[in-house]
């Protein structure tokens, strides 16, 4: 993820797709998720992150595993991480949200992740 | 007269004389949530939807998935070289049974198996395997084999959608005695049948999301009256000399004159001119005066609020040349100009001060599409 700040968009949120640079603005992180769901189920497109504002992914950590990064980022929630939010925090070290699912589903079926609401993870 | 949202004006349907000053839809029917639920049902349930490029599909197997509103399909290539549809649920229990496959990255399968306890069909639907489990009552004391009746291939087999195709154009429709393709395509089929779609390869899908209620752009596509004020370098390119308007009963054309000079070889068609059809619910054909291949749209609603657009490129070959990818930089630029005029028209919309708009003498093509919208609403 660039450290650039958006030019002059307010949104604190802001993504576009790898092929062909299709740029997606959101309120909400997990709009960002629902936003690469629906390309790569039309054009089997990923999504890498251009910006994230957010206090979460400020203070996640530029290293280490998705199990140590849900950890990390899960003191700022409630209930449980925002996807998009360990999506954002994963582009820190180069991730793109298609790889970041990837590495939630494997850890996921190993039995290290649980979702206590819709989109949102905790990590054992 | 324009009638907004005060105590005094009051909607009515729109009227079929374009002259009447009701002759538009009524704005909530673009921006309320229960429209949008009420179309899945009423429009893109009940018309032909395009599904996807029959050259997407060429051997046997070879498959993708298209989602429409809630429901999903399969559109695959048979055995016998016919490419059929199926909805994408397992008839054992409804699993889902194959992943997202977009077009433009198609899949191949000797035979559709669900994962969940490995029912398996044939590429025309028929259930072709289920395993011992389902053939035998082992687990069940009150059963014994023998009272195990077999499943009837046919019987059990995948729920086919009824699909028709125009040259490469593979479409869908979810009744299940629908009027035929033919007769919502009218001569729509003839004109593109008349050209050789299916000789071109895709070159590229773009997909954008949009901020505004998928007929918010359908109208936006449905007319030029825009074009001079808001297409500046598109119009001095082509020197657009006029357009024209043709309407038909699902279906309409924009035809858009420009200089003569452009080569013959540089057109899919013999006309000096661009076409653009809409064909009604949401699907467009894009025949552009200044290259050598075509364009399509799919205009699909997200909520009532925004869609996808997804815009496929078709050129002689598949590897687009550096001129091609310029002209496909110029579509692009096209698009994002009309996309900040819907979403700036629909933000309008939205506020919520008008109750309905009006519609202007030459805009008999957004009339054909807001009458069809409300025929639809009222079937
Ligand atoms: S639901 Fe498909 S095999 Fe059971
Ligand atoms: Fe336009």
């Amino acid at each position: 993820m660039s450290q650039q700040q958006p030019q002059q968009d307010e949104a604190p949120f802001v993504a576009r797709t790898l092929g062909s640079g299709t740029r997606k603005e959101a309120a909400d992180a997990n709009e960002v998720l629902a936003f690469y769901r629906r390309q790569s189920r039309t054009a089997g497109e990923d999504v890498e992150w251009t910006f994230a504002d957010h206090p979460a992914v400020t203070a996640a950590p530029d290293e280490g595993d998705l199990a140590t990064v849900v950890r990390e980022l899960d003191a700022h929630f409630e209930n449980g991480v925002p996807i998009g939010i360990i999506a954002a925090a994963l582009s820190k070290q180069g991730d793109t949200i298609g790889d970041t699912m990837d590495a939630i589903h494997d850890l996921r079926m190993t039995g290290g992740l649980w979702e206590p609401r819709d989109d949102h993870l905790r990590a054992f | 007269m324009t009638r907004w949202n005060t105590s005094t004006d009051e909607v009515e349907a729109v009227s079929p004389d374009i002259t009447d000053e009701t002759n538009a839809l009524p704005a909530r029917y673009f921006t309320d949530p229960a429209v949008h639920e009420m179309e899945k049902e009423k429009i893109f349930g009940r018309y032909w939807m395009y599904a996807g490029h029959a050259n997407a599909v060429t051997e046997p197997g070879d498959y993708f998935t298209r989602t429409i509103g809630d429901k999903q399909v399969i559109v695959v290539r048979d055995h016998d070289d016919e490419v059929r549809v199926f909805f994408n649920v397992c008839a054992h229990r409804g699993s889902k049974m194959v992943e997202d496959t977009p077009m433009t990255d198609p899949g191949n399968m000797g035979r559709i198996r669900c994962p969940y306890h490995l029912w398996t069909y044939d590429l025309d639907g028929d259930l072709t395997s289920t395993p011992k489990s389902f053939e035998e009552a082992g687990l069940n004391p009150d059963l014994e084999d023998e009272d195990v009746c077999e499943f009837d291939a046919c019987d059990n087999g995948l729920k086919e959608v009824t699909s028709d195709t125009i040259g490469p154009f593979v479409f869908l429709n979810f009744q299940d005695d629908p009027m035929p393709l033919e007769e919502q395509a009218g001569q729509l089929k003839d004109d593109l049948e008349a050209l050789p779609l299916g000789e071109y390869e895709h070159a590229t899908r773009i997909v954008s999301e949009v901020e505004c209620n998928w007929k918010t752009f359908a109208g936006n596509y449905s007319e030029c009256d825009h074009c001079q004020a808001n297409h500046q370098d598109w119009i001095t390119d082509i020197e657009l000399r006029d357009s024209e308007l043709e309407v038909h009963d699902y279906h309409w054309i924009l035809h858009y004159t420009h200089a003569e000079d452009v080569e013959d070889e540089m057109r899919i068609h013999d006309e000096h001119e661009a076409q653009f059809h809409y064909f009604w619910p949401n699907f467009t054909v894009n025949m552009y005066g200044t290259a050598d291949g075509y364009g399509t749209y799919i205009i699909d609603p997200i909520d009532e609020g925004r869609f996808q657009l997804v815009a496929d490129y078709y050129f002689r070959d598949g590897e687009m040349s550096e001129e091609e990818k310029g002209f496909v930089q110029t579509s692009r630029q096209l698009q994002e100009e009309d996309f900040e005029l819907c979403e700036r028209q629909y933000a309008g919309l939205k506020s919520g001060a008008l109750a309905q708009a009006q519609l202007g003498p030459n805009e008999h093509t957004l009339h054909r599409l807001h009458r069809l919208a409300q025929e639809a609403y009222e079937a």
